[in-house]
Parts: C-alpha cells; structure tokens; sequence
C-alpha cells in the first residue's frame, strides 16, 4: 500500500493503530474458514466510531476495499480481504455502555465478546440469549453482521430478534442511527435488513441488544440411541408434539469420540450412534410435565438411555462438550471443514443417509453434530490439509451436500452466512432476478461497493485460487480458535506461530 | 373502492401470481396494491390511482408442512382463513392485528400490522421467505421455506410496514408454533391511572411472563393474558400481584379480547402510536392526557386518541410516533412516520431503487412527507 495512505491512516488513528506488517498481517489473512486466504494490505484498529467513520473515508478517498472484522471466527470467510485493502478491526472498541435493568436492553459497542454481555448482566437476573457455540469468543458485531443462531434460537430466535437498535457507519463514512429501544420498526425495518447482511451494508458501530429475564427453571437431557433414524424420529415427534425446546442438538458417534477425547469431555456416552442434548426451560410448575413428555418420546423412539442432569454443574458439561464440539475435532482429525445447511426438519433421516453415502463415496469421513430442532445441519468433512488429493475432494463433497439439502427445500445457510464460501452457490437456490434485487438493496447502502466486496454474489472465480498456499494451516486456525474459546485470546497484535 | 377521496379508474384482481406479474408489466400508472382494506386509512395521503391491484384472489394456501411448522400463502390470505387452517393440528399464527381475522396476511405484513400480542412479537419475527412482484412485472424472492436462514439478504424486513411501496407482495412463508395449551386472561379495573401504574409497574419486575399486557384507558382497566403450559398458566396467576382479578377462561376469553379489539375502533378517529420504554409507559399518558389509550405496556407502546396537530407535534418533540390513524389533511400536514433523517434519507434511497418513477403507491410511504 502506497506510503502516503498509511500516512493518513496513521494520523487518524494513531501509528500503533495502524499496521502494515507483513508477518502481522498473517493473524489476518483468513478468518476461522482457514481454506480461504487472502492477506490484507493494511489493518486499522479503531477506539471509537469516529476513527472508523474516518479510515472509511480514507478508504473511499483512494478508492481501496475496505471491511470490518470483530473476533474472525466467522466461518463463511466474511472477513477475508478477498480483494486486499483495509481490514478495520472492532476489538478495542469492547464496552459495555449502558445497562437498562428495568427496560431490558443494554447498549454495546461491536467488540464486546458475545458472553461478556451475559456475564455483565448476570446479577440482574438477566442475560442476552443468542448464544452460538463460538459465544466465548466471536464478537457482538459479527454476531449482527451474521444473524448469528445458537443452540437456543430455537426457542428464543436468532440475533435478528433480539437487536433493537444501532449505530453505524456506512460506505460513505457517513454516521446513521437506525432503530430504537422498543424495537419497533417505523415504515422499513432497516436495521433488521442491516443484520444479516454480512458486512457488506455498513460497519455496525454500537448496538442495542434486548435482555431477557432468566428462566425460572430449567431442565437438560441427553438421550442416546442406537440409530441416528430413531433419533431423527425423536425429534420430529418433540417438534409436531407441539412442545417447544430451549434447545434439540444432535451429536454423531464421531462427534461424541472426538469430545470425549478432548479437554471438553462431557460424559457422552461411547457406544451411542447418536445423541441428542434436549433442554427445556421456562416456569417451575409444567416444567417437570414437558420433560416427562420428552422422556417418553424419546423412549417411544428406542432411546437405550435418557439421562437428565442433576444439577447446574452436570448441565455445564453436558453443554460444554456440545459447545466445544467443533475444536473437538482436532483429537480425531488434522482439519476440518464445517457446512452449515439447513433443511425441513421432517427431511433428516434422508439428509443424513446422503451424507453419509456421500461421505463413503469420497472416502473421508464426517462427523454430524448440529442444531436439529431447527433442521440446521452442521456437516464437518474431516481430512488433512497436508494431502493434496484429500484437500481437491472436500469442495466437491461440499458442493455435493449442498445440493441434496437445497433438493430438498433447504437452504444454504442457517447462521454462518455466504461469504466468499458459499457465494457460487447462491445461483442454486436464487434466481438472477433474485440476485439483482439483492444487488439493488446493496447499492442503495453501499453504492461504491468498497465495503467488503466480493462476498455473497457469485464470481465464479474460485475462493481459494486467490489465496496463496503455504501460510497458516488450517490446523493452526482450530488451535487459534480454541485457544479464543478457552479464553486465552490471542492479542490482536500477537503474531502466531506459522507451520 | 375510495382511498383518501381517491377513486382508482380501474380495479384488477389477478387470480395468480402469474396474472398479477401481467398486470404490473402492461401498467404504465400510479399503481394501489389493496387486501382486504380494512386498514388502507394508514399511511401518508395517497397521490394517484390509476389502477387498484385488489388481491383477495390470491387466496391459496400453496402449501402446508404441519410437522415443520411451516406454512406458505398467497398474499391475499386472511388471517382468518390461515388460523382455521392451522387448527387441526393445533398450531396458529400468534397474531391478532386491530384490524381483525378478514385482514389479509400480505396487508398485515405490508402494514406491520400489530394487537395485543405484540407482546409476543410482530409478523416480522414469522416470516421466513416472500415471493414479491416489482413494479415492472418482474417476480423475486427473499428467504425459503425453511425456519432459519441467512442465506442472503434478508429483504423481507424492509418490504414489512413498507405499505406496498418498494413491492407487491404476492406469497408469504410463515414459521408457525403450537397453540397455547392453554390461555387464561386476568382484568381488573383499577382506581386511577396511579393505581394501574403501580399495578403494571409490580408486573413487569415480576417473573410472570404474558404473552398480553394491556391497559386500556381512561377506565384504567389492566387486561394479562397468559399462554402456555396449564401448570405454568396457574402458577402465574396464582401469583399475580394482588388486586381484585377477575379470571377469564375458556370460551368467553376469546370474545372478551374480541370486543377490547372493537374497542380500539372506538378511541378516536386520530390514533397514534407512541414509542417509549415500558418504564415511560405511565409518564406518556400522564404527560400528554391522551382522550383513550391502549398501551403494549411491555413494549413501551401507547396507542392513544389525541386531537390536534399540535399535540402530535409535542409529542414528537420527545418521543417517536407514528400516526396510526387521522384525517387525510392531518396526515398531510404532520407525515405519518416523520423518521430521523437518517432514516428518511435511506428509506428515500430505497423506494427510489425499488420504483424509480414513484408509481407505487404515490405518496404513501417516506415519498409522501419529510423527514423529523
Ligand atoms: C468453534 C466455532 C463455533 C461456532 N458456532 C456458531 C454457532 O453456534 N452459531 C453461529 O451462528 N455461528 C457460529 N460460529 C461462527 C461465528 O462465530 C459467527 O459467525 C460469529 O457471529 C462471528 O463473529 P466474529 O466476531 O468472529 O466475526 P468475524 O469473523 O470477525 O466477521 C464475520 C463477518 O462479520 C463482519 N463484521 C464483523 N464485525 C462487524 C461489524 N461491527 N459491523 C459489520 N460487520 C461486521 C465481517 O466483515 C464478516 O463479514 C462458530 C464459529 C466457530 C469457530
């Protein structure tokens, strides 16, 4: 990047905001997607909205791509500097503003840890509840930019539902307020279009997030069986018995070996073809009914053991192996690749034959562990990175699963987003007359399209052709992301190990 | 058919989507997508009517996955049709919008239509997928048929409350959820309005958690309904904080809630919607002495009967307010969103991508008025 613009970066921001690094510029090369790469050609690191609305307009000025990236653990390649450019980094604006206790919201800048706002809120009785599995680490602004899920949106709805209002700057630099604290929508919901939109509509600078009263009781079970169609089953029956879930997560034999080999071990049981992780929460009085219900449900379909957890503690690690499933994987497999589809609920038992025929067609394994209350699938091809034959085998797999879940009346993605990942696919489930007005939408927020380019539309050009091999592995991504998850977080600034 | 004193020279009523897409490509002037018309008193004043689409023939149900708890209608099903639908399986749609069981679900959702369930959330929360036609005939989707989805922008938000501006809506894909196993509503009619302050102040730091919660004003009257599991249903109203309570269940408890939906007719014939925190709730009435009201009391929301331009304009000086319902020339004068400029200035940009000639419901969205 041209001297003179590193020059106005850094009097706008600070020098030590500002890096050009060559070596640092790696940490930023690719987000928790590790086949994707690109590196950046600078990165910003903003304290305040101010100093973004200000590295957007130097952005503009000199006509260089620019986006935002809060903690990459995105796994869509969102944050990936496909085009090179800037990458404004979000984690020092991390605070907490405000608690309203008795209105039920708080106002948050975007680098705040998904979990920090429960914990800040905790002794109020109150927490935020979209709760993905990366909620240790991933930031409040990805959260927004992806419409983050998590295990309990089933009952409680995805980060569009719980965002009342924001701040912004949009891909002028120009500073917008949109919403209010009731989260009620005035004419066009923008800030419901803004969330969702990956980063590719504005940089979200502040966010008022809605606080949810804690439930009175709560109740978790594990169910194991011995066929993963039983357990299908299973939750077809919870769903159309009309009985709504906290939260219906499904974990594979893989998974549950992977997990219990792993630092998150959770006492899954070994010889189970599957399981399932059943919570259900709400008033004391019905509770212990619903999970009679469930119980006997769960029975009906076969399920050679249901265990119900007995207190707080066994709760936490029944859900900390559920959470630390993705890191997991490291203990069985160099690599991994998550999918993220989602399909009709009634559908799972013939997804997931496909799965795996398609899994023995192309000889590599993949574990299954996912949000089933809501169909969405998490399929992780598991392969090794440094084998070349496997590395050309896993896109095509993708591709190939992909397909059978849109067959089916899927979708391409539950939570993860499209990103630069899934961008070619779009075409199988939109029409280019879709496709245009997306495009017209995006024009109307980011009319230069500098704003994180090349995600979501098709290229046609192939994600990874760009990105140059032989940087960091994937296997270092997975260890970078689950030292993030056990909360020792890599400084932004640190460099990591390259293999 | 007469909108705001205008009577479009000619009415269409496409019995497809197909047919509707036609309609919209032959068209050269000021177009007016109509549901049932139980709300089109809504919005900034209309401009022009060259031609009403009315709607209420794309009645189909095109599909209906009971065990996925999904569903996708054309446009002009009414909420009626689609609750009856969902019966038999005891599922519903947990919607209940002032302007009744025969709106249309593609005008609930053009008008972000709302009632006392608003407690529960909106039909935004719902909508999983849209099939929408332009202005030029041309047919585009947003979302799927399933219940969760990011897979691209999710343009279904800002054609919801867009009043038929940006698009026509033609078929809607709901999520649904089990019905209520069982409902109970608790009223009571308080002294004063310090009273039924109190009394909703001592509900909201409660653990209850209704799924209504309305005060009706000037009779001061505090109307919670609940829904759930019938062991949760009782503890809560075991445990509602003291008052004389009288306990509607069964099949009166529908027909009460019925006739506080007749009610909201009654208030006025200038209607706002006031937005605050369920904390200021008390302070807006107390403040601006509103002739009736209604407030969403969980959600910050007073729907209050006012007079005059001037009281709108006061109110608005402190808190966002869109007018629900007024005179023409009223509407005329104080717009009926008056968003921040921010806001405005997006929305403007918006309406002009999606209908570059303003053909559109002229007038009826930001086009018609200026910004705060
Ligand atoms: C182990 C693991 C488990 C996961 N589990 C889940 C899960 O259960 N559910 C789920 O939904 N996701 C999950 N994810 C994916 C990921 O954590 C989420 O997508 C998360 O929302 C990303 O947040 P981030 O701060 O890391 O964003 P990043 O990866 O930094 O960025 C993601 C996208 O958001 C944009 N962005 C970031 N900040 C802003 C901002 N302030 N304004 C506008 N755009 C912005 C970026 O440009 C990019 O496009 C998981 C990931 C991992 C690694």
């Amino acid at each position: 990047m041209r001297r003179e613009i590193i020059d106005r970066l850094e009097r706008a921001l600070g020098a030590a905001a500002v890096t050009t690094d060559d070596t640092e510029l790696l940490v930023y090369e690719c987000d928790a997607l590790a086949i994707f790469k690109n590196k950046p050609d600078a990165v910003v690191f903003p304290a305040n909205t101010q100093q973004v609305a200000e590295a957007v307009r130097i952005a503009n000025e000199y006509r260089i791509p620019f986006l935002p990236r809060g903690s990459g653990t995105g796994l869509s390649g969102g944050a990936m500097a496909i085009d090179g450019g800037i990458i404004i980094e979000l984690q020092r604006m991390n605070r907490i503003l405000s608690v309203d206790v008795e209105n039920r919201f708080a106002v948050v800048q975007p680098g705040v840890v998904n979990i920090h706002i429960s914990q800040a809120v905790a002794p109020h009785g109150l927490y935020y509840a979209p709760d993905p599995s990366s909620q240790s680490a991933c930031s409040i602004g990805g959260n927004v930019a992806e419409n983050a899920g998590g295990p309990h949106c089933l009952k409680y709805g995805m980060t569009t539902n719980h965002i009342l209002a924001i701040e912004a700057v949009l891909s002028t630099g120009e500073v917008v307020r949109l919403g209010n604290t009731a989260g009620e929508a005035c004419g066009m919901d923008l800030v419901g279009a803004i969330v969702g939109s990956e980063g590719t509509f504005a940089i979200v600078t502040e966010i008022t997030v809605r606080l949810l009263p804690k439930a009175q009781a709560v109740k978790t079970l594990l169910a194991a069986y011995k066929s993963f169609e039983e357990c299908s089953q299973t939750v077809s029956d919870i769903v159309a018995g009309g009985i709504v879930p906290a939260a219906l997560e499904f974990m594979d034999d893989k998974t549950i070996v992977a997990v219990e080999a792993s630092v998150y071990r959770a006492g899954y049981p070994l010889d189970a073809r599957a399981v399932l992780l059943i919570e259900v929460d709400g008033f004391s009085d019905g509770l212990n009914e619903t999970a009679a219900e469930i119980i006997e449900i769960c029975r009906r379909n076969n399920a050679y053991d249901v265990r119900v957890a007995k207190d707080e503690e066994e709760r936490a690690r029944l859900w900390m192996g559920r959470k630390g499933s993705f890191g997991a994987m490291g203990r069985i497999s160099p690599d991994m690749m998550v999918m993220d589809a989602v399909i009709p609920r009634t559908r799972l038992p013939e997804v997931l034959a496909e799965i795996n025929r398609i899994s023995e067609q192309y000889q590599l394994p993949v574990a299954n562990v996912f949000h089933a209350g809501d169909g969405n699938l998490h399929p992780l091809i598991l392969f090794d990175s440094r084998r070349q034959d496997q590395v050309d085998k896993i896109l095509t797999m993708g591709e190939e699963i992909m397909r059978f879940c849109v067959g089916v009346g899927g979708a391409l993605s539950g939570e993860h987003g499209v990103g630069c990942e899934k961008a070619d696919f779009m075409e199988m489930v939109f029409t280019e007359s879709d496709l245009q007005t997306m495009a017209n939408v995006k024009r109307v927020f980011n009319p230069s399209g500098l704003l994180n380019p090349s995600k979501i539309f098709p290229t046609h050009r192939g994600c990874t052709e760009i990105g140059r091999p032989g940087t960091t592995s994937t296997e270092e991504i997975g260890k970078r992301v689950e030292k993030m998850l056990l909360g020792q977080k890599p400084r932004a600034h640190s460099v990591l190990p390259v293999r | 058919m007469t909108i705001d004193g205008i009577t479009p020279a000619k009415i269409l009523r496409p019995e497809s989507i197909d047919e509707l897409s036609q309609a919209l490509r032959a068209e050269t002037g000021a177009i007016v997508p109509v549901g049932a018309a139980t709300q089109t008193f809504f919005g900034n004043p209309l401009r022009r009517a060259d031609c009403a689409l009315d709607l209420t023939r794309l009645s189909r149900i095109t599909e209906y996955n009971p065990a996925d708890l999904t569903i996708h209608v054309e446009a002009g099903v009414t909420l009626e049709q689609l609750q009856h639908a969902l019966l038999e399986n005891k599922q519903f749609l947990p919607l209940d919008p002032w302007n009744g069981p025969r709106a249309t679900i593609g005008g609930i959702a053009a008008a972000n239509a709302q009632g006392p369930f608003r407690a529960t959330g909106t039909i935004r929360d719902w909508i999983i997928g849209m099939k929408v036609v332009h202005v030029d005939g041309r047919i585009s989707k947003t979302g799927g048929r399933v219940v969760k989805n990011v897979t691209g922008y999710d343009l279904a938000k800002l054609y919801t409350g867009s009043l038929g501006t940006l698009v026509v809506i033609a078929e809607i894909s709901l999520k649904l959820r089990a019905r209520f196993a069982r409902t109970a509503t608790a009223r009571v009619r308080c002294e004063n309005a310090a009273a039924a302050a109190g009394l909703l102040s001592a509900i909201r730091s409660s653990p209850l958690n209704p799924v209504s919660c309305e005060w009706v004003g000037p009779e001061n009257a505090v109307w919670i309904r609940f829904g759930e599991h019938p062991s949760a249903v009782d503890w809560q109203l075991r445990n509602l904080p003291a008052a004389d309570w009288q306990i509607i269940e069964g099949a009166g408890e529908s027909a009460e809630w019925e006739k506080l939906r007749q009610h909201y007719h009654e208030l006025g014939s200038v209607m706002l919607r006031v937005i605050g925190l369920p904390g200021t709730v008390s302070e807006i009435v107390s403040e601006y002495k509103p002739k009736a009201w209604i407030a969403h009391v969980l959600n910050g929301i007073v729907l209050m009967a006012v007079s005059t331009s001037d009281e709108i304009r006061a109110i608005r000086s402190r808190y966002r307010v869109v007018v629900e319902k007024a005179p023409v020339e009223m509407r005329r004068e104080v717009g009926t969103f008056a968003p921040a400029p921010a806001e405005y200035d997006l929305m403007k940009k918006m309406k002009e991508a999606f209908d570059p000639e303003g053909r559109l419901n002229p007038g009826r969205h930001v086009d018609g008025e200026s910004s705060k």
